[in-house]
């Protein structure tokens, strides 16, 4: 009997006592707390965690995050989260908790080859922006990068973007949303010419049949699974499909578990295309009336350092993006390559089990939704892959309606609100628009009151090549934020760790913990987190959602908002911008960047009197206006009127979220059709008007092989990816007692014949060795994933299992997302001594 | 010099205190010191299976699973977790029932049994194992804010 | 033989005048504790021990504190205590 349990006991004692006497007892002394003392202060906020924005309560008291549940208002969830978001109240309580600047030291100056030692906001950021000055004399904004996040705020991601395009004059700006779902991005654009999905969360319920490509969504997804799970347990009629390349939670409740060999998606995807052509099942009119045809420059590489002989072997390395005008016809010719019998040969699925696959699509009378998340981005065929998706949905017309949805979800809360939309990638401005389009470099300077010719047009580096820059010493200024790089980029050892300390370069990392890519930092900067600031996020429907800011940061802990904008104050224009620039625009000459970024008129219009006063604001109170009002609505200017509007900066403080476009105060659920979406025009039915003639492409690819596949040394296949309880590397979850104690470690899931062709138990230690770079790891040959023979999975999140320095740099060519699902490896034990010990 | 990082860490004042974290148990969150070193693979953890309930964090936090659930059918045909925790079979398992929430759908009605959309339990309850934690977590329960004087240990921090 | 907690509760009637020396006094006896009372002279005490006989014990002590005109036993609850405390 513990001490609160005896307390309780003495307290209900005397209250019998208290009763029997008929005497009032002092507050307190009662065994139920009533009044003042019960009150916590509920406010609405979505998830830290995945893209799927759900709606959290959080319970304040006393300036501390005591509870947290599932918002019963929010539509996404309806009172539901999964196990991290019921946890979401310990993940800023890490007793590690960066809470002042730490840079590396000796004899009290800044030195590459110091020790870290705490300093002030003022050392930290006269040493930062010394570096960068340095920089940028020497070597010119081409050398000064940043790597940013997904999990931005949407006001921080277009701060930075101002900060480095505007300030900096540098577009080596990207976000790790690159590893999650650039490719996803990229192919919207090349089909639809329009970022983000057609559909929302409410297919959900209108669906007749899930096809899940690559997305295990029991785990990655539990609370948009929770929504395909009621559909298929109430209705009998409707059906799950999941294609992996191995068993999982998913495929346990899913009618049809397809389990392919890697990348072979591409040649199903192409079988089921042939099939409805085949059957005539392509709906005619529809493809007529909205679809233009197109095939894609063939033999494209890998993403690799040109260099590499995959790259100078391949016909379109240089020129994969490109793709020609072409016909039904040449289309179906190319198709008709990709029969049942090659499709299964490929992929190793029965025939009968491919066709019952391709007649979801190809009957009318189904309404189909695909989902895809990891194992379609993350491929070296990944924009391929999305572009066959589509063509699937487009040959049949299934699209743009409720419950006919290719739907792409998203791993990070807001990598459509703040990575897409804000457009924080090395080639992208806000609102869908390109650095290296004049026109668009044009608009973006009106809006942000800047001189015409500060915008850069030359395309940045992109995730992976700012690794290679780093490393190569190109890129040398370096800012990372709200993520932990070095932890989940490809081939760590020999491509991202030697760029962080190339004697060269100085690298900043901002976080809230000290995480495996922040103790490869020069400098750390102590970051606040989710509700110790005002926030916004963009979901993976294009739901726009804001939080307010709840609890205080502990120590000198700063928003990532509040250190861009303090960073800029430090910089003169004069400093950073062309002399011709500032001969012909006297006004901005001898100006702070803070001054003309953020002191435009625009963003700083807005009063504190504007904010709610039950809530403190710190970056407002920091710089005197309602920053956040300022940035978001200056923000919001370059999509109204074009398809991308956003509501009034005050209304999302109110609802809990809003799909854009948001017209006269209408979200919307499904564009480009008629009755839903304002932007068609009366009569037309459908348009896809992202591009000029309002057509869809329809993009004809074939299957190409990946980059690396097993041999006769390195003979088996590892994926790597995340389970449920842990995310983003496991920075947050693991310092959750629950959520580690849950999977406290990454193991390598085997299949058992595999283990024992190798003499392996259950628990023996493991070398899992690569071209790259090898760890030791734990066999696993039961649990929650069943892999195939000549498959091995092991997740990310486990810093001691660093798989990443096994994992191969290649990418998609064309959206540059790295494939992490498809490498070649062999496993050994790691000594012959070593028995199975499990403890 | 990087070998001296770690410690030069733990050296440095309440940020990162010394005992916050287990040295042993650091790779798992920070890496091996240096990066490039290899690291041994910390040893698999048994699961907790003593069935002893556990406190939760706030009355909103679903409850831990005090027990193994190995190979536990939750598919189309079967879940073996409501063999025990349904309504109907509580008296025989002494299992804890599921809760009234989980008769509700979507839209707040309430349904005869279990709602669908709550049928993957493991979405929220996960069972727990003996590993031990890498660092404190010092969140709050809020019953140490209400009421200091009946939770002694609690109430100090 | 296993350990046990007992909690129990009492009330304790007492003159109006002598309250204050009664709950100096019962602040000397072993595991009990005041919780309110003193403005009705109906004190209202628990009691924390180790065995039942010790309650017995207690309740006579209070007993003969002077000025002390009844104590009745309201509540009694025992378990055993689990060895890891």
């Amino acid at each position: 009997m513990d001490l609160t349990r005896r307390t309780l006991l003495k307290t209900q004692a005397a209250a019998a006592a208290a009763a029997a006497a008929n005497v009032t007892l002092p507050a307190g002394a009662q065994n139920i707390l009533t009044g003042e003392d019960l009150h916590l202060q509920w406010s609405k906020a979505p998830c830290r965690f995945c893209g799927t924005g759900c709606g959290v309560m959080v319970g304040v008291k006393d300036g501390k995050v005591v509870a947290t549940h599932g918002d019963m208002q929010a539509e996404v969830n309806r009172g539901l989260n999964c196990v991290k978001g019921y946890f979401l109240s310990k993940i800023m309580y890490g007793n590690d908790r960066l809470t002042q600047p730490l840079m590396r030291m000796k004899n009290g100056q800044f030195a590459k080859d110091g020790d870290f030692q705490p300093v002030s906001w003022d050392q930290a950021f006269d040493e930062m922006a010394r570096q960068f000055k340095r920089v940028l004399k020497e070597k010119g904004p081409e050398a000064v990068g940043m790597f940013g996040s997904g999990q931005w705020t949407i006001w921080e991601g277009y701060a930075a973007s101002k900060l480095m395009r505007a300030g900096f004059r540098t577009n080596n700006l990207d976000p790790n949303a690159r590893h999650c779902m650039a490719s996803a991005a990229v192919t919207f654009i090349r089909t639809f010419g329009m970022d983000e999905p057609m559909g929302c969360y409410d297919d959900f319920e209108n669906a007749d049949a899930f096809v899940l490509w690559g997305s295990n969504m029991a785990e990655m997804h539990p609370i948009l699974w929770t929504r395909v799970t009621d559909r298929r347990l109430s209705h009998p009629h409707v059906r799950i499909a999941t294609l992996s390349t191995y068993e999982h939670r998913t495929t346990d409740l899913s009618d049809m578990a397809l389990i392919f060999k890697p990348n072979s998606d591409l040649a199903i995807m192409n079988y089921i295309a042939n099939y409805i052509i085949q059957i005539g099942a392509v709906n005619r009119e529809f493809v007529e009336k909205h679809c233009n045809f197109r095939l894609a420059n063939t033999d494209i590489g890998y993403g690799l350092r040109p260099e590499n002989v995959l790259e100078q072997r391949a016909q379109h390395a240089n020129d994969a993006q490109v793709s020609s005008p072409s016909s039904f016809e040449d289309y179906a010719k190319l198709m008709s390559q990709y029969t049942v019998e090659k499709a299964s040969e490929l992929s190793g699925i029965p025939k009968e089990r491919l066709e019952t696959l391709a007649r979801l699509y190809a009957d009318p009378k189904v309404k189909v939704m695909s989902l895809w998340t990891m194992g379609f981005n993350q491929h070296v065929r990944g924009v391929w892959a999305n572009h066959m998706v589509y063509n699937l949905h487009l040959l049949t017309g299934k699209i743009a309606e409720p419950g006919n949805s290719p739907f792409s979800l998203t791993g990070q809360p807001s990598a459509c609100g703040t990575a897409r939309e804000v457009g924080t990638f090395s080639h992208r401005l806000p609102a869908d628009m390109v650095v290296n389009n004049p026109e668009h470099r044009k608009h973006a300077e009106e809006i942000w009151k800047l001189p015409h010719g500060v915008l850069p047009e030359k395309i940045g580096y992109h995730a992976v090549q700012q690794d290679r820059m780093l490393k190569d010493g190109k890129l040398n200024a370096y800012w990372i934020m709200c993520n932990n790089n070095l932890q989940t980029a490809p081939n760590t050892n020999n491509e991202t760790y030697p760029g962080y300390r190339n004697p060269a370069n100085f690298v900043v990392v901002s976080d809230a913990y000290p995480t495996v890519t922040a103790m490869a930092a020069d400098l750390i900067l102590p970051a606040a987190m989710w509700v110790e600031k005002e926030g916004a996020y963009g979901n993976a429907e294009r739901r726009t959602h804001f939080w307010h800011q709840l609890v205080n940061a502990p120590g000198d802990a700063r928003s990532d908002l509040w250190q861009l904008m303090e960073f800029s104050k430090r910089f003169t224009t004069d400093e950073v911008w062309p002399a011709a620039i500032l001969d012909a625009n006297q006004g901005h000459k001898g100006k702070t960047l803070f001054e003309v970024l953020f002191g435009n008129g625009e963003v700083n219009k807005f009063p504190l009197t504007g904010i709610d006063p039950a809530y403190e604001n710190r970056e407002a109170t920091a710089f005197g206006f309602y920053v956040q009002k300022g940035l978001f609505e200056e923000y919001a200017s370059f999509g109204r009127g074009h398809g991308h509007d956003l509501a009034p900066f005050d209304t999302y403080h109110e609802v809990r979220g809003l799909r854009w476009p948001v017209v006269n105060g209408q979200e919307t659920r499904w564009r480009y059709r008629e009755g839903y979406d304002p932007y068609v025009e009366k009569g037309a039915g459908l348009q896809f008007y992202g591009n000029p003639d309002k057509k869809a492409n329809i993009m004809g690819a074939p299957y190409e092989p990946p980059a690396e596949s097993p041999d006769a040394e390195y003979d088996l296949w590892l994926v790597t990816g995340r389970v449920l309880e842990h995310w983003h590397s496991g920075s947050m979850t693991l310092r959750v007692p629950e959520l580690y104690k849950a999977f406290p470690g990454a193991v390598l899931f085997m299949h058992p014949d595999d283990a024992a062709r190798r003499h392996l138990r259950r628990g023996q230690e493991v070398r899992v060795v690569s071209r790259r770079g090898e760890i030791r790891s734990r066999v696993e040959t039961r649990g929650r994933n069943r892999v195939p023979q000549g498959l091995v999975f092991v997740p990310f999140f486990d810093a001691s299992q660093l798989i990443n320095k096994v994992t191969l740099d290649a990418t998609d060519p064309i959206s540059k997302q790295t494939d992490f699902k498809k490498c070649a490896v062999k496993v050994f034990a790691a000594s012959v001594a070593d028995a199975g010990d499990v403890q | 010099m990087r070998r001296s990082i770690f410690a030069a860490l733990i050296s440095l004042g309440p940020c990162l205190a010394a005992g916050v974290i287990f040295a042993q148990d650091a790779p798992r969150l920070r890496g091996p010191e240096p990066f490039t070193k290899e690291t041994p693979a910390p040893p698999m953890s048994r699961p907790v299976t003593d069935d002893v309930r556990v406190m939760r964090n706030y009355p909103d936090q679903p409850p831990v699973i005090p027990h193994a659930i190995d190979g536990y059918a939750m598919d189309l045909n079967a879940n073996k977790c409501m063999s025990c925790h349904a309504r109907k079979f509580t008296e025989q398992s002494q299992a804890p029932m599921i809760s009234v929430t989980h008769y509700q759908d979507r839209a707040g009605n309430t349904l005869g049994g279990l709602s669908p959309r709550r049928y993957v339990c493991v979405s929220c309850h996960v069972s727990q194992t003996n590993a031990k934690p890498l660092v404190e977590n010092v969140f709050t329960d809020m019953d140490a804010m209400t009421e200091p004087e009946r939770q002694p240990e609690r109430g100090r921090r | 033989m296993t350990a046990e907690c007992h909690i129990s509760s009492l009330v304790v009637h007492s003159r109006p005048e002598r309250v204050a020396s009664i709950i100096e006094g019962l602040g000397l006896i072993d595991g009990a504790e005041v919780h309110g009372g003193a403005d009705t002279g109906k004190l209202i005490v628990t009691l924390e021990t180790a065995t039942e006989s010790q309650v017995i014990e207690r309740i006579n002590a209070i007993q003969l504190l002077d000025g002390v005109l009844a104590a009745t036993l309201v509540f009694h609850h025992f378990e055993p205590v689990q060895e890891r405390e």
